[in-house]
């Protein structure tokens, strides 16, 4: 009888904490982690990487996979780049975001458009690993030996809708996000490995500018 | 002079949306199939392209993937450069589900014309139908033509080379939808291009993947 109890105890126990995902702990250190990315962040004044994107859809059979190029600059200077299987630009640059597409350059307002600003708040913060800062968004922190995992799930209804979490995975070496896990409610999800990260080395203002 | 301005612009508007072939088809009876096939075939494969969709000047881009479920079930997603699900629809056989849309696509009228657009280009619905068969007075192109209640579809397949290479929405002799495939490589389109008559409607799909 003892044992049913123990067992049922363990059983919802169990279930009312989420469980870390597979290969992570909890992360002891939450304080002096987030100072550490934090200082990190601020000595970054530049970035620039490859990226792979894969997108995982249920009822397809394969991922859809594009590739391309990122360039950070602070403040507020990111050009998201694809180069295969087709070409698609996304700058933004202070308050202005561009996008060329087919050939064609659209300009828009950041401020004018709260879907921008929250694609601008989002990719700014994803190359710099600092949305665990967001008020939109709740933390959950845990490790492995190479990583740590930082899950953020929003807030906001708006988003909850399009957006079940958020998985940043950050080296334990230099607090560089290497991979960002989207995943929808319909755990249907969107990755992107990012590779030969290149921080503080110049970047020319005109990256940021199309035509 | 109002007069004559007013018939001239009734005139030219007549003859811009009237299909001006419908009077000269023939029926033929050549070895063609008695009905046209999808472009998608019926392999359970999967496609994907680039897509651009421009409607009352506003642009949207992004992937469009299709996939053969079951013989008569396709899905169909539409999603942005950067991963977001746009719109996920499903077709089989007459039904339609609509599984998840973002707010910004979810107008019923806009839903509903891509909806039928997507539904004609996949010609999943077909089986059963009939078609009579048709040709143009220089033989160029064999024309299939389906008239459900004031609607008629015609599917054009080009006599040179059996590819479907145009397919015509029309209400009452009035053409209100095309769609053109062109530059085909291995039995299917690089590039399919869907323009509305009646409103500010283009969709521009280009085959990335298949």
């Amino acid at each position: 009888m003892k044992n049913i109890f123990l067992f049922l105890f363990t059983l919802i126990i169990g279930n009312s904490f989420a469980q870390a995902p597979k290969g992570f702990t909890a992360m002891k250190d939450t304080t002096a982690f987030k100072s550490k990315m934090e200082a990190q962040s601020k000595l970054t004044t530049t970035m620039e990487s490859d990226f792979t994107q894969e997108k995982y859809l249920s009822v397809m059979s394969e991922n859809i996979i594009s590739k391309g190029h990122f360039c950070f600059k602070k403040t507020n200077m990111l050009r998201w780049e694809y180069l295969t299987p087709y070409t698609y630009m996304i700058v933004i640059n202070k308050d202005k975001m561009f996008i060329k597409d087919n050939g064609k350059v659209n300009k828009y307002d950041i401020n004018s458009n709260k879907m921008f600003k929250s694609i601008n708040e989002m990719m700014v913060a994803t190359v710099q690993g600092n949305l665990l800062n967001s008020k939109d968004y709740k933390p959950k922190f845990y490790e492995s030996d190479k990583f740590y995992l930082i899950e953020l799930t929003p807030v906001q209804k708006a988003t909850k809708d399009f957006l079940k979490n958020i998985l940043l995975y950050i080296n334990k070496n230099d607090y560089a996000v290497e991979k960002v896990k989207m995943t929808e409610p319909s755990d249907d999800y969107t990755s992107i490995d990012f590779s030969n990260r290149k921080t503080n080395q110049p970047i020319a203002d005109e990256k940021f500018t199309v035509k | 002079m109002r007069n004559l301005l007013l018939s001239s612009f009734i005139a030219i508007f007549l003859t811009s949306c009237t299909l001006g072939h419908y009077g000269r088809l023939k029926k033929t009876d050549n070895d063609l199939p008695s009905s046209p096939a999808s472009i998608f075939g019926d392999n359970f494969n999967s496609f994907l392209f680039k897509t651009n969709i421009t409607v009352y000047g506003k642009d949207f881009s992004g992937l469009l993937v299709t996939k053969q479920m079951s013989p008569e079930d396709y899905r169909v997603i539409f999603t942005t450069e950067l991963g977001m699900k746009l719109f996920d629809f499903e077709f089989k056989d007459t039904s339609f589900t609509l599984h998840y849309c973002v707010p910004q696509f979810n107008k019923p009228k806009l839903l509903k014309t891509i909806q039928e657009d997507i539904r004609i280009l996949l010609m999943n619905d077909l089986k059963g139908k009939s078609f009579q068969k048709l040709a143009d007075p220089k033989g160029s192109y064999t024309i299939y033509r389906k008239e459900e209640g004031s609607f008629s579809d015609y599917y054009f397949i080009e006599t040179a080379t059996k590819q479907l290479v145009k397919i015509e929405h029309s209400k009452k002799q009035l053409k209100k939808v095309i769609f053109a495939l062109s530059n085909y490589q291995n039995n299917f389109p690089n590039n399919v291009m869907i323009k509305h008559y009646n409103i500010k409607l283009k969709i521009e799909l280009n085959l990335l993947k298949k």
